[in-house]
């Protein structure tokens, strides 16, 4: 029997390589720090805006 | 745009997207342009009166920075047909491509937003909407109109480089103050001898040429661009010196001013003098490399008169 060679079509066709996947996980790596980053820095300044009374306040 | 567009669209990236590096996308913010940003801003940090804390000046840093690459990314976007024809700039991103037109889009976009919420919300409202006005100026009035109708776009587009520092003086105070003004003054003014000592190197002017880009020796000559270099470095020189005015800046600042001005003249009165040969190019190149330098120095000498704790004039005017 013959061999038939596969046919690649829009359903089959891998979306992503290897290295294109290696690439998403880098970007989407930068885009977790950038927004830890963030989260960090909304924080720090938080404390920074409300200054050294923020535990001197009356409850 | 123009069909150059097609040639981007056909390139490997154009079939999935997503091909671009996280160093292509780092290379859309115009890192160089965006570091003399962080500077300039830096120093409206320092020389604006009263006093901020250095965790929010860092925060402001930060964000103003962004918000500068945002615009370049911005610009690349748009002007990928341009850049695509310009040996200069051929193997940016987008020409390239590495990114997607509207990747870079999507991104420039999304970092505008970011960069103006963060400083307003964690600076102030009036910082932030200097910087929603910066970054639109750069690409709606620059970027989209000025620089493809008008020879004048630098002369008037130059105003999106000369915000920075003003930025940081108002994430200090609140408010633009004479000060600040003054600071912008000299970047915007600054601009159109530097770019045009750069547009006169014949390769370059043979880039915009060949882009349809109205650079001023594209469309009014070499001649009357070398005679605009010397008008604009000769009204340069007392924009230096309107800090020491208004009590901005003090004796230190000044003198050392007055040198690096005359050392400007000079290299603009070679430019306009010497037309012909390799000479006139090496001029313009000289021009250039100084001009950068120059303003470099001019901000550093002010950064360097604060942390030194040197006094100021007694403001004249303002």
């Amino acid at each position: 029997m013959t061999e038939v060679p596969a046919i690649e079509t829009p359903m089959t066709k891998t979306p992503f390589s290897p290295e294109d996947m290696a690439r998403r996980k880098k970007r989407a790596l930068v885009m977790a720090l950038i927004l830890a980053g963030l989260v960090a820095m909304f924080f720090v300044t938080t404390i920074v805006r409300l200054g050294g009374a923020i535990a001197e306040r009356s409850f | 745009m123009s069909d150059i567009n097609l040639d981007i669209a056909s390139t490997p990236a154009a079939a999935e997207g997503g091909q671009g590096t996280a160093g292509d996308y780092f290379a859309l913010l115009k890192p160089r342009v965006m570091s003399l940003v962080v500077f300039t801003a830096l120093v409206g940090i320092v020389a604006a009166p009263g006093g901020v804390h250095p965790w929010i000046a860092a925060v402001a840093l930060l964000a103003i920075a962004v918000g500068a690459g945002a615009a370049g990314a911005l610009n690349m976007w748009y002007d990928a047909d341009i850049d695509a024809v310009m040996k200069r700039t051929a193997s940016r991103p987008v020409p390239r491509g590495a990114i997607l037109p509207g990747e870079a889009l999507g991104f420039g976009l999304t970092l505008s937003v970011g960069s103006v919420l963060v400083l307003g919300l964690l600076v102030n409202w009036a910082a932030g909407a200097l910087l929603a006005f910066t970054i639109f100026f750069y690409i709606a009035v620059y970027t989209m109109w000025l620089k493809r109708w008008t020879a004048q776009n630098i002369v008037i587009g130059g105003a999106a480089g000369a915000f920075p520092p003003m930025i940081g003086w108002v994430s200090v105070t609140g408010s633009v103050d004479p000060g600040a003004i003054a600071l912008f003054l000299i970047i915007f003014v600054w601009t159109p001898p530097h770019f045009w000592a750069l547009a006169l190197w014949k390769k370059i002017n043979a880039d915009y040429t060949r882009a349809g880009v109205p650079m001023l020796p594209v469309v009014a000559g070499t001649d009357e661009t070398r005679r605009q270099i010397l008008i604009y470095t000769l009204i340069l020189m007392p924009v230096t010196l309107l800090p020491s005015l208004l009590g901005v800046t003090g004796l230190f600042y000044t003198s050392a001013a007055c040198g690096l001005g005359v050392m400007f003249i000079y290299h603009a009165v070679r430019v306009y003098r010497i037309r012909e040969g390799d000479a006139a190019e090496i001029a313009c190149k000289k021009l250039f490399g100084f001009s950068t330098l120059w303003l470099f120095l001019i901000f550093a000498l002010i950064l360097i008169e604060r942390a030194a704790g040197l006094p100021a004039f007694a403001p004249v005017i303002g």
